[in-house]
């Protein structure tokens, strides 16, 4: 054998058994890897739970019931699924550092679904999460509201009741369908009053290329089985007496449908005027209903306005909602901000609420929005 | 060409059903590098750069979204009507966060052609040269976009 070839063979020897070894470690990883129990502390000793190492720390978590919010469905594209590990965190993995900022990674913030579970972890998550749980249920109503907004009403399966916060929202799942191979989960708020233990409702709007919303409206059929998980969020009435402002546009009507609702049922006298945008009348829903609980409530006033130029016929408040807002609210100051909608909204909302008074800190909004 | 495992994850979160229903390639079979190497090519032979085009595009949205749905125009041909979606959704390169769904149609009137933005297309055509495959709903074909906004004197 001459040099070269010596070389040669060498060369593609030593490829090969880094390859083949390469190959051997990636199905031990796989299959093999028993990393034995681990113990997991969440919140400084609140809850401590003993698992089996080796899968991502979210699927750890949820085979314990405990359900971090995950849009994606584990596969770490979404970034929603983040959790402060405080101690035992494995080094940031290369699919983390696209997702989290510097201050995120300096505050031990982590995508829970791309860290494996290899030794103990201590961790810290809203205390609020304990109580979120799994859902089955079946679709006992579908309607349309508006030429895009349709309303599920699901009747819960397992378990049977939930308790819940007006304002908050579920995670429904999207099966797998067509072209997407693995489940998706969206956020949707509660429409339906906590006094409705057995059933939750949603209000769900088309969104082109959605995959969720496309099979909402395509697929999904009155029977059906559909699961989801919740209750999730901090969008609530405050404590107090405070006269509230509520502002919302399309889909954001559905936690003031509950809210309204639950306010009824309690016979809740706080003062509250709730301003509705949309650009022509198709666009509204729920309107009867409301005015009904106008005369329900003598503390409740409900606003829809119409930003669209071709509105004949159309009685009520004219232009954009912030413009509405601007023409009835006189003075914010001791008041409260409610909102639910799409960016967009909200952001032109906050800045009309600021102006006329109302401390940021008095604004309320779901951040998923 | 050697196998980039960034590249290889980018690709992994443009197919359909990752992070929107059709993705981000639509129907079109050019790898990746070459449909960036073609928009950037057809992006220079109009005079401009995609942080240009961002700008321009990004000026569009801001005006539709403060619409809250209501059609704006912009300048004197173009309506540019905002449809609002919530929710966020990231970006396939990674790193950049999430962007607000939604999604602004920008129309010409006079001669029927429009092109629908959102937040995160214009991202990508500013950060990354992604005007996004052909076929795709949100595909910014650089050409069509030098006629409707009037791009490089176009």
């Amino acid at each position: 054998m001459d040099g070269v070839s010596f070389v040669l063979t060498s060369t593609v020897v030593v490829a090969a058994t880094c390859l083949a070894s390469a190959v051997v470690l990636l199905i031990a990883e796989r299959y093999l890897a028993n990393y034995g129990p681990c113990t997991i502390d969440i919140n400084q000793g609140s809850k401590k739970l003993e698992v089996r190492g080796g899968k991502p720390l979210l699927a750890t978590l949820m085979q314990q019931q405990i359900f971090i919010p995950s849009a994606c469905g584990g596969r770490g594209t979404c970034a929603y699924c983040k959790v402060k590990i405080t101690d035992g965190a494995p080094p940031i993995a290369p699919t983390e550092l696209t997702l989290l900022t510097d201050e995120e990674q300096q505050k031990n913030v982590r995508i829970s679904c791309q860290v494996k579970v290899r030794n103990d972890l201590a961790i810290e998550i809203p205390e609020a999460l304990f109580r979120v749980k799994q859902f089955t249920g079946v679709v006992e109503r579908m309607r349309d509201l508006t030429h895009d907004i349709r309303e599920l009403r699901i009747r819960l399966v397992e378990p049977a009741a939930i308790e819940f916060t007006p304002g908050q929202y579920v995670q429904l799942e999207a099966p797998a369908y067509g072209d997407n191979p693995e489940p998706v989960y969206r956020a949707y708020s509660i429409s339906s009053p906590p006094s409705d233990k057995g059933h939750v409702e949603l209000i769900i709007r088309l969104v082109p290329n959605g995959i969720c919303t496309t099979w909402v409206f395509t697929m999904l059929k009155e029977g059906d089985e559909v699961r989801f998980n919740g209750p999730y969020g901090e969008f609530r009435l405050a404590e107090g007496d405070a006269e509230m402002v509520w502002i919302a546009g399309g889909s954001g009507m559905a936690p003031f449908w509950g809210m309204t609702r639950h306010m009824r049922e309690h016979n809740v006298q706080r003062p509250c005027t709730y301003f509705f945008g949309a650009v022509a009348q198709r666009d509204l829903f729920f309107t009867d209903e409301f005015h009904d609980l106008e005369k329900a409530m003598p503390g409740f006033r409900f606003v829809p306005a119409l930003s669209g130029a071709e509105n004949d016929g159309w009685t009520g408040e004219k232009g954009l909602i912030t413009q509405v807002v601007e023409r009835h609210l006189k003075d914010g100051s001791g008041k409260e901000g409610y909102l639910c909608g799409s960016s967009g909204m909200i952001d032109a909302s906050v800045k009309i609420l600021k102006a006329k008074g109302i401390p940021e800190d008095r604004i309320f909004y779901d951040k998923f929005t | 060409m050697e196998h980039d495992p960034h590249l290889q994850r980018v690709l992994d979160r443009m197919r359909s059903g990752v992070l929107s229903r059709d993705g981000f390639l639509g129907t079109d079979p050019r790898p990746l590098e070459e449909v960036l190497d073609a928009d950037r090519s057809a992006v220079a032979a109009l005079g401009t750069t995609h942080e240009e085009v961002a700008a321009r595009l990004g000026e569009v949205l801001d005006k539709a979204r403060a619409g809250l749905g209501t059609p704006i125009r912009i300048g004197d041909r173009l309506v540019a009507t905002h449809r609002e979606a919530m929710g966020r959704i990231p970006c396939p390169f990674g790193g950049c966060g999430t962007f607000p769904k939604g999604e602004v149609e920008l129309t010409d009137p006079a001669t029927g052609e429009s092109l629908f933005l959102t937040a995160l297309g214009i991202h990508m055509v500013g950060k990354h040269g992604f005007y996004q495959g052909r076929g795709s709903r949100y595909r910014l074909e650089p050409t069509a976009l030098g006629r409707l906004m009037q791009l490089g004197g176009g």
